[in-house]
């Protein structure tokens, strides 16, 4: 089993009072303007008029950006589209983790001011939940579960480097979901980045 | 077990064998596009029938508001039509006929959204969902778990019949005269790739109505409405509708005009088929703004209109599917799932009350209502599907309907579970209030993703929602059942000209900059079936239509006279007097002082109208047998991979298949009621093309002609791998010598001028037609 659809969200965290998703749009603007991100981005569409949706998305040619409020938990989710043909699995998961992690560190340094004490975005870091956005190549099953879980608890080795729980989430209409919490001490994004290969490289097709 | 490799293999024969064949079809066009074997424009039309749009930045440019970057697609110069990039995501259209749902197809879109867009459904103002951002190549697999469902995106774009509107209370409505949805559902299915319907200039588009006075189907700004009629006659009483025709909206607003009082049901499946091929025969084909019916009504007169309609129909092959349907008129009926009651004593949860006022239709049958599901915007989210498929599942029964006003209908619900399906709908965050209020605003997608946008009327709507709900205002009973509509161009698509609060987009230069305007339009009748249009009072900047809004509505609260509409308020206090008020909204600051004028709503960039495009919605004109022999050559090429991978009878089959395609493309051009019946096809081609040697070869004489009566005599058959090649060398000769006869008769076969190869001829679209879904 190797998906290639594949999807990251980490979790803002609850004690930082975040702006509103709108208010990210200027920054997604500016990272299309600015050619910030090393894939090409095309689009920001503005879905925060719906409630725990989609929020503020930049949308990519080969994965998009939400600023996403499901299920009422606030977070940045990277959602791989489509690219790095051939790659093996682990590879893909890499470079998940590093495109979802480097989008999260520059949105923590550019989130605006507001105005609240506590204000800003800070991401949690010992919650992430990964996702595969294709029912065929891996249904919600204990199958795809026992398929993909030696990769992911090797990932979560290298991330978390201290002790990890990995749960399946969701129903049998979702997704295809897992939960990884970190149970040690939290680490900074820019460590967490450190430790899965830093900022991606140059996206490939 | 071992996973299904494809979604082709996993959903099997889930997949109604015409539709799979029809996406098969469809796949193989991509493919042939990518390797540049189907000329750029055919294969545009091809994928707008198909459903699949184009969406704005597709031609690889992007303003930044300062200036145009290039987007750098991976595929480089591959178009999949004019100036729109390959790689380029695109909107999907997926026609809903009357807004029908049911459960599981609701459930499969809510997970293509996830999957291949961006986890919003938009429910369109004709009752279409689409959903953006969308790359072709995830298209045939979409398709196929759609139909799997049992939905076609078959000619939701394109010069083709529409989604078949009709109104959402059908059947359950308590003015209608009858229901309207199984007239609907037989009309949609039987134009729906009907030859008759293949060939037009633009568009076409129908509503059923139940009722005259209600203002559920619109039927006033169709090209074909039908409004349910009954008469009575020697004691027995007869269904019919009245049928009005040459209606539309875009940039020449136009009411239908009465065609028939009471048109028997039993005609009028083929009076609609005889109007589709008046249009197709008369109907303008190079200027595209000009080419909707509404113009050959005018340009007719109507009774010289009805006059070609009636004749034509006289003509018309009999056909069982015109009355079939009538033998069964209650396919499309709907059963409660749950026992009519009536609603329990309070007290009731937070909202409840609120909620009920505007969100809950009474139904004619006792017991039960209607319960509207407001979607800000027209948009929901995947997971709300699921959890709004959950929620009818537990109340209500099978199916939804998506409404005009860009909502969702719950039908069927029993008065007793009122508060528990309130309660639910809050936990899906789907029971706002205001379902037809002030606050339930109509956008079309404007800027956000349209190629023709000017200005952006959903970031408009969401302010105004933003400001209105919750205030005084919207709260005010004289107010409240005011109606606002965005549209972002004058196209329409927001359907501006029947509210009672209009707003378009435009732009306007100020002190040499762009400034995102919309032009106010005011007094629209949505009644009536859309009865009369608004009228223009001028455009005042994007940044003041809040305070327009609030200023207007706010007098009209105030001075309102008993039950006096806003149109006749309009009327009554003068336009001078609209105008006067909105001239004062007009400023628009220096750059300097506000340079938020200068930008749009939702949009931090400076405003620019650069990255307008050319609109698909007009499709490509490809007249009907240049349709007919790329699908030919399709099948040739299809034939070769069939031998390729060792299935020699169905090779042959295939180009035999590809032979009666090309004969029939030419020869349908001589008899319009030619059928699919091989022996005819052949018939009828012997007699146009053969007996008067329009299809011999200036070389080869009857050469190619003969390759194809020959394999038709000896029934396809070919008995070693050598003859089958020999036979698709000659399937490929013949189809190639129907081209070149397309090409020297050209006009006279509905098609370009004389001596022109058919691709370099298709006609450009003039800028900026008209959109819609």
């Amino acid at each position: 089993m190797n998906p290639s659809k594949l999807q990251l969200k980490l979790f803002a965290d609850r004690n930082v009072h975040a702006p509103e998703s709108e208010a990210f749009i200027p920054v997604f603007h500016r990272w299309i303007r600015d050619h910030v991100l090393a894939e090409l981005v095309i689009d920001v569409a503005n879905y925060a008029h719906v409630p725990k949706g989609p929020g503020v998305v930049l949308i990519g040619h080969t994965g998009d950006y939400y600023l996403d409020d499901s299920d009422g938990r606030f977070g940045l989710l990277y959602s791989r589209k489509r690219g790095l043909a051939g790659a093996a699995f682990e590879a893909r998961l890499e470079d998940l983790f590093r495109r979802t992690l480097h989008a999260a560190a520059l949105l923590e340094k550019e989130a605006p001011a507001t105005g609240a004490g506590q204000g800003g975005l800070r991401f949690g870091t010992n919650e992430l939940l990964f996702r595969v956005n294709d029912r065929l190549a891996a249904p919600a099953s204990d199958e795809t579960f026992a398929a993909l879980r030696p990769a992911l608890e090797a990932m979560a080795g290298r991330l978390f480097e201290g002790p990890f729980e990995l749960t399946r989430v969701g129903d049998a209409r979702a997704l295809f979901g897992v939960k990884l919490v970190g149970t040690g001490e939290p680490s900074d994004l820019s460590t967490l980045l450190a430790r899965v290969g830093g900022p991606p490289a140059a996206d490939l097709p | 077990m071992n996973a299904a490799k494809s979604w082709k293999e996993k959903l099997g024969n889930t997949v109604p064998e015409a539709w799979a064949r029809e996406i098969d079809v469809f796949e193989t066009q991509i493919e042939l596009r990518k390797k540049g074997k189907i000329e750029e424009k055919l294969f545009a039309e091809t994928r707008l029938r198909r459903g699949t749009y184009g969406q704005r930045y597709d031609n690889g440019q992007r303003h930044d508001g300062a200036v145009t970057q290039l987007l750098a697609y991976p595929s480089g110069e591959i178009t999949k039509g004019p100036v729109t990039l390959w790689d380029a995501p695109g909107m999907q259209r997926i026609k809903i006929p009357y807004g029908r749902l049911t459960i599981a197809q609701l459930e499969t879109i809510a997970d293509l959204a996830e999957e291949y867009s961006d986890r919003i459904l938009h429910v369109t103002t004709r009752q279409d969902i689409q959903l953006h951002f969308i790359h072709i190549e995830d298209t045939p697999d979409l398709m196929r778990r759609l139909a799997a469902a049992g939905i076609t995106t078959r000619e939701a774009c394109g010069n083709t019949v529409r989604n078949v509107t009709g109104c959402p209370y059908a059947g359950v409505c308590q003015t209608e005269s009858f229901d309207v949805t199984p007239y609907a559902h037989a009309m949609t299915f039987f134009l729906l790739g009907h030859d008759d319907t293949q060939n037009f200039g633009r568009k076409f588009k129908l509503s059923f109505s139940g009722c005259k006075d209600n203002p559920c189907a619109l039927a006033n700004f169709h090209d074909i409405g039908c409004i349910a009629r009954t008469r009575t006659v020697d004691g027995r009483k007869e269904r019919g509708f009245e049928v009005v025709v040459g209606g539309g909206l875009g940039s020449v607003p136009q009411n239908a005009q009465l065609f028939d009082a009471f048109v028997p049901e039993t005609e009028l499946l083929p009076l609609a088929q005889a109007m589709s091929r008046v249009y197709a025969r008369l109907g303008e084909k190079q200027n595209r703004a000009k080419a909707r019916l509404k113009f050959l009504v005018k340009k007719l007169g109507l009774e010289e209109f009805k006059r070609l309609v009636l004749e034509e129909r006289a003509t018309l092959r009999p056909d069982p599917r015109w009355t079939a349907f009538l033998a069964d008129l209650h396919v499309t009926d709907e059963k409660p799932l749950r026992a009519a009651g009536p609603l329990p004593a309070g007290p009731y949860p937070a909202g409840f009350d609120a909620w009920r006022a505007t969100n809950v239709v009474p139904q004619a049958q006792a017991g039960y209502v209607m319960a509207l599901v407001t979607l800000p915007l027209g948009d929901l989210t995947s997971d709300q599907a699921r959890l709004l498929a959950d929620v009818a599942r537990r109340f209500t029964g099978d199916t939804l309907r998506t409404t005009a006003d860009q909502n969702l209908l719950l039908r069927w619900v029993s008065e007793a579970d009122l508060p528990a399906l309130y309660q639910a709908l809050q936990a899906a965050e789907l029971a706002g209030a205001g379902a037809g209020t002030l606050t339930d605003i109509v956008a079309c997608p404007g800027t956000d993703t349209c190629k023709l946008g000017i200005s952006s009327s959903r970031a408009l709507a969401a302010q105004l929602g933003r400001e209105l709900t919750g205030s005084a205002l919207a709260e005010n009973p004289n107010a409240k059942g005011l109606h606002i509509k965005a549209s972002g161009c004058f196209n329409a698509c927001g359907q501006h000209h029947v509210a009672d609060l209009g707003f378009l987009g435009v732009s306007r230069n100020v002190n040499g900059r762009r400034v995102p305007h919309f032009q106010l339009v005011v007094g629209g009748q949505w009644t009536n079936n859309a009865g009369s249009y608004g009228l223009a009072i001028g455009a005042v900047p994007s940044k003041r239509v809040p305070e327009v809004v609030k200023r207007l509505a706010g007098r009209f609260a105030a001075e309102r006279q008993g039950d006096e509409t806003f149109s006749a308020f309009v009327n009554r206090i003068g336009k001078k007097t609209i105008r006067a008020l909105v001239e004062e909204m007009q400023a628009v600051p220096p750059h300097e002082v506000d340079p938020s004028f200068y930008t749009d709503w939702g949009d931090p960039r400076e405003y620019t109208i650069d990255d307008m495009g050319v609109g698909e919605c007009a499709g490509e004109v490809v007249p009907l047998v240049e349709v007919g022999l790329a699908d030919a050559e399709r099948e040739i090429f299809e034939s070769q991979i069939l031998l390729e991978e060792k299935k020699p009878a169905e090779a042959v089959a295939r180009a035999y298949s590809a032979m009666l395609v090309a004969a029939r493309a030419l020869s349908r051009e001589k008899n319009s009621n030619l059928s699919n019946d091989p022996n005819e096809i052949v018939a009828e081609f012997r007699k146009h093309f053969c007996d008067t040697q329009l299809f011999y070869d200036p070389y080869a004489g009857p050469k190619f002609a003969q390759y194809f009566f020959r394999i038709h005599d000896e029934h396809a058959s070919a008995k070693d791998p050598e003859a089958v090649h020999q036979l698709i060398e000659e399937a490929t000769l013949f189809v190639d010598a129907a081209h070149q006869v397309y090409a020297r008769l050209g006009a006279s076969l509905g098609g370009p001028a004389l001596g022109l190869a058919p691709a370099a001829t298709v006609p450009s679209p003039a800028p900026a037609p008209g959109v819609g879904a």
